[in-house]
């Protein structure tokens, strides 16, 4: 049934679906309608699964690894500083192969005090073993996360579920909640492949000497090359089961192109729109949207974006040194390729600027007229600052 | 579609697991912080003059352990009963919860303990000692004896109480007014104290003549005869008729079928709480009395809670006058009130005060009750014989007359002149007699000094005994130590009474019973200060899981596992009520 709602609550709704049993949370803004939510249904009966207020995002991250390892279904959410705060025991996560699933609302990291979007948090995540996926809208935000249990389970990796601040989290939208039936059909209960058992006691994460470390790490890599096609799978059940279909991307009018946009997130929204209107212009652009970020579709990009001359990459995130992060990734997927098109970054909307049309149409006219980038990355919609130190209003 | 299930089971998962135990590695060799299990002592305990294990009593109320509660209270009073309705419970004053919201209504958990079990007709466990050949006298059957007759008994002695009186009780029976203390209460209480094997001989006055016999027939006497006899006030005019002694009016009360009607103005002097006793009495008897007090109100000795009640009733207080003279006019009580001045205040901010001779009002009274302190009704109570060989303890003073001991409390001794004072020295004056008895007379002051509670004179006949409570560290918890994180804000219960209009037609009991539940919600609001109460957090909280929970018969036991105790000390932090000790480990 279509219902109005926040981004947060459809976040809510999907991890109620998914019968979670241990949640545990520590509140920060933009994330907290999430957990606020889930609390509440905790309190009431509605979801019957123990919600554990801990100090700290550290340990609600510490309570969440003791608890799926004993078997169960377990979420969280979390926002900038909360999840930099997280960042040892993500890795401990991914390590230890449990399931854990995350809503991650990107929120811009401090100082100065910002809690509007920004994806620097997240990708600052990048390298712990977490599965990433990007989501556009509050319908996506649902259904990304139902996925993210089965991909989670069956691939004994936790996925972060990734959402704009205010953009996505905080914007009522219509979003179709699906029925418990079908979800239960698509998320049949946990059932672990290890798990701590009183009765046949062992110990889990011990100390593991040189001789086998590179094993173990070697079996994260396998597995998330193996969630391609796990979550292809997952795509297909999901569609058969709920009748709306989902890609790790999604090309617009790539196929002709000579230009494609990449986006992630709520900027891709805004993108869609800049590309009917250029096209009704006669550019031929194109749009890739990237919905999966760990493990980097390789396959999907080159498949999608081998045909352009240019392609334009939107970060709303920076790598201080380097610049977008989605822009060096997208690089590498092609270097290897011959006759590789251009990649241009681009740096725009961070702390929650606004990336309106002009800016995207800005982006395209400075693509459109410069035969290669001079640079590996462009700022967008920059002002110039008097020298000192700045004060804001 | 399904995933393919063959799919799933070509994932590799390769991570650590190990079958072995992992204790072989005593991590506990690294700590240099050593908790330990210390239980220490409630400053409410160090406060009551009894020391009763007031955390112990709050901590099994609340489990609905009601009848081992009252026993834990009938280890170091034998009379709660009445000192949950007249002790003026310091222990509430000295409560830690004070500076969190209110303290907790220590006396109206102990008065409902003693009714209950009075209610359910419950026998008491108490412990006794291995019978004894001595024998002690004690004279005198107030608060004092019996308390040292009761204690006595149970460490094995036989004890003989004479009283003057037709009945037990002294002051409890004769001075408290029913409003304080039912007769039913004081009965029930006097008789199970006697049921354990008391003789108390009534009607039994003893003269100077038969205290020297009594010290041939038995190895001790305690003198325990109280103050029965008001001081005069030392003015001209004080022995016309109308001019009656508060004690005895009190006294009379109590004997009498029926209250006496007294109308019109009636003055009392005094500002203790027989002051206040008579004038409430007044009050019920249709008189309208006013208090005349030679300093402050702030400066009374009556209890403060009592004098706003007489003053809830209609009684009125002149503060800083003195009676000079009474005399006779028309029928009536002229009294002469001489204006006082404050001069100075004394170390305790009460005032000294001097006359001002500038200001003398006469005022008619219909009566004048005399109630500024009373005295022994008989000279050789008090003063000892001449001797050399006098041991003056908190509360009783020990006499030895060529080794003879006499022994001399209650209020002949005590300067607080309470109930409570009373029963503490009748039980000083037990620990005292059974350690000289056993290892003589150098024996009573270190004995004393090892059963006193939190370094206070109170002293605790449990830790005499050697029992759980002489385990506890002296140290009184403050409030400081105790971890308030665990504790929510609750209102204090408040006292359900009579209401004053009713109050003053009758001297019907004006405390009103609580239940069950209120009892228990109350006593959840103590912090039980030093004492564990099971709450497991030091378990819950041990990240080594080096807390160790055994349940054995008598319930569950904690103990540390040092081979594997770092030292964190989170479970001393985490310990609610400063149960724990985190010391430094020694080399």
């Amino acid at each position: 049934m279509k219902t109005v709602m926040e981004g947060s609550h459809a976040v809510a709704e999907a991890v109620k679906l998914a019968r979670v049993q241990v949640i545990s949370a520590y509140p920060i803004t933009p994330q907290t309608h999430i957990v606020e939510r889930l609390s509440e249904y905790c309190a009431d009966g509605t979801l019957d699964a123990k919600f554990l207020r801990v100090e700290s995002e550290h340990s609600a991250m510490a309570a969440l690894i003791g608890a799926s390892s004993t078997g169960v279904r377990t979420f969280t959410a979390t926002s900038s500083q909360g999840l930099a705060l997280m960042h040892e025991l993500l890795h401990w996560a991914s390590g230890a192969r449990l399931p854990i699933v995350m809503a991650e609302v990107n929120r811009a990291m401090a100082p100065g005090w910002n809690i509007w979007t920004d994806q620097t948090d997240s990708l600052s995540q990048r390298d712990t073993g977490w599965i990433q996926m990007y989501c556009e809208d509050g319908q996506e935000a649902l259904d990304r996360t139902l996925q993210a249990f089965r991909l989670a389970e069956t691939v004994n990796l936790p996925v972060m579920v990734i959402l704009d601040a205010f953009f996505l989290s905080h914007t009522y939208e219509p979003v179709d909640v699906p029925e418990q039936e079908q979800v239960d059909e698509f998320l049949p209960p946990y059932n672990p492949r290890f798990y701590l058992d009183p009765d046949n006691p062992c110990a889990f994460n011990q100390l593991a000497p040189p001789d086998v470390y590179m094993e173990m790490r070697f079996s994260i890599q396998v597995a998330m090359e193996k969630a391609f096609d796990v979550l292809g799978a997952v795509h297909r059940d999901f569609g058969r089961i709920f009748g709306r279909h989902y890609d790790m991307v999604e090309a617009v009018e790539c196929d002709d192109a000579e230009i494609v946009l990449v986006t992630s997130g709520t900027v891709t929204s805004t993108c869609r729109e800049v590309i009917k209107k250029l096209r009704s212009r006669g550019k031929r652009v194109g749009l890739l949207k990237l919905s999966l970020f760990r493990p980097f579709p390789v396959g999907e990009i080159r498949r999608n974006l081998l045909k352009a001359r240019k392609i334009a990459v939107i970060d709303r995130n920076c790598s201080f040194g380097a610049g977008g992060i989605f822009a060096q990734e997208v690089r590498s997927a092609l270097f290897n390729v011959p006759n590789h098109p251009w990649v241009y970054g681009y740096v725009a909307g961070l702390g929650g600027r606004d990336v309106t049309p002009e800016v995207i149409e800005e982006i395209f006219r400075h693509v459109e007229t410069l035969e290669c980038p001079e640079d590996d990355s462009f700022w967008i919609g920059v002002r110039e600052v008097e020298n000192g130190i700045g004060s804001s209003r | 579609m399904k995933i393919p299930r063959e799919l799933v089971h070509t994932f590799p998962l390769f991570i650590p697991r190990s079958y072995k135990t992992s204790e072989g590695n005593k991590t506990g060799s690294w700590r240099f912080l050593r908790p330990g299990y210390l239980e220490k002592t409630a400053p409410c305990s160090s406060a009551c003059p009894l020391g009763q294990d007031v955390p112990t009593i709050q901590m099994l109320t609340v489990q609905g352990a009601f009848k081992e509660a009252w026993e834990v209270i009938l280890r170091e009073n034998p009379f709660p009963g009445i000192c949950g309705r007249v002790c003026f419970h310091p222990c509430e004053t000295a409560c830690n919860r004070g500076e969190f919201d209110e303290p907790v209504a220590i006396h109206m958990i102990e008065r409902f303990l003693a009714d209950t079990a009075r209610r359910y007709g419950l026998t008491p466990h108490l412990e006794k000692g291995p019978s004894r050949e001595e024998r002690i006298a004690i004279i005198g059957s107030g608060p004092g004896g019996l308390a040292a007759s009761y204690f006595l008994t149970l460490l094995g002695y036989s004890c003989d109480v004479f009283e003057s009186q037709e009945k037990p009780g002294g002051m409890l029976r004769w001075a408290i007014p029913f409003y304080r203390l039912p007769l039913d209460v004081l009965e029930e209480e006097i008789s199970r104290v006697e049921s354990i094997g008391i003789k108390i001989y009534c009607d039994k006055n003893i003269t100077e003549k038969d205290f020297q016999s009594l010290k041939t027939r038995y190895n001790a006497v305690f003198v325990a005869c109280g103050h029965q006899k008001g001081r005069n006030l030392g003015i001209v005019g004080e022995n016309l008729p109308g001019v009656v002694d508060g004690l005895d009016f009190l006294i009379g009360l109590k004997r009498s079928e029926r209250e006496p009607r007294i109308k019109g103005n009636v003055a009392v002097i005094g500002g203790g709480n027989t002051a206040i006793d008579v004038a409430r009495s007044l009050i019920r008897c249709g008189a309208e009395p006013v208090i005349v007090y030679r300093r402050r109100k702030e400066d009374m000795r009556a209890f403060q809670s009592e004098v706003e009640m007489a003053e809830e009733e209609g009684v009125k207080i002149w503060e800083l006058k003195s009676p000079v003279k009474v005399e006779k006019k028309n029928g009536k009580l002229m009294v002469t009130l001489q204006k006082m001045e404050v001069s100075e205040l004394d170390s305790d901010g009460k005032a000294i005060v001097v006359p001002d001779p500038s200001e003398k009002e006469e005022v008619l009274f219909e009566m004048v009750f005399k109630a500024i302190g009373t005295e022994p009704s008989e000279a050789w109570y008090a003063t000892a014989p001449p001797a050399r060989d006098v041991h003056d303890l908190f509360s009783s003073r020990i006499v030895f007359e060529d080794d003879y001991p006499v022994l001399y409390g209650g209020d002949l001794f005590s300067s607080a002149k309470t109930v409570t004072n009373a029963i503490a020295s009748g039980k000083e004056v037990a620990i005292a007699l059974d350690a000289y008895f056993k290892d003589g007379k150098a024996a009573i002051m270190p004995e004393i000094e090892r059963c006193r509670v939190g370094g206070s004179s109170a002293l605790s006949m449990e830790i005499y005994i050697n029992g759980e409570r002489s385990k506890r560290s002296p140290h009184v918890v403050s409030f400081r130590e105790i971890n308030s994180d665990y504790f929510t804000l609750v209102p204090r219960i408040p006292q359900p009474r009579l209401l004053k209009e009713e109050r003053v037609l009758t001297f019907a009991e004006i405390d009103l019973k609580i239940s069950a539940s209120m009892a228990m919600k109350e006593a959840g609001r103590c912090f039980n200060c030093g004492i564990c109460n099971q709450c497991d957090n030091c378990y819950l909280f041990c990240p080594e899981i080096a807390v160790v929970r055994r349940t054995v018969e008598d319930g569950v036991f904690r103990q540390i596992n040092y081979d594997y105790c770092k030292g964190c000390g989170l479970c001393v932090v985490e310990c609610p009520r400063n149960a724990m000790v985190l010391e430094e480990e020694s080399a």
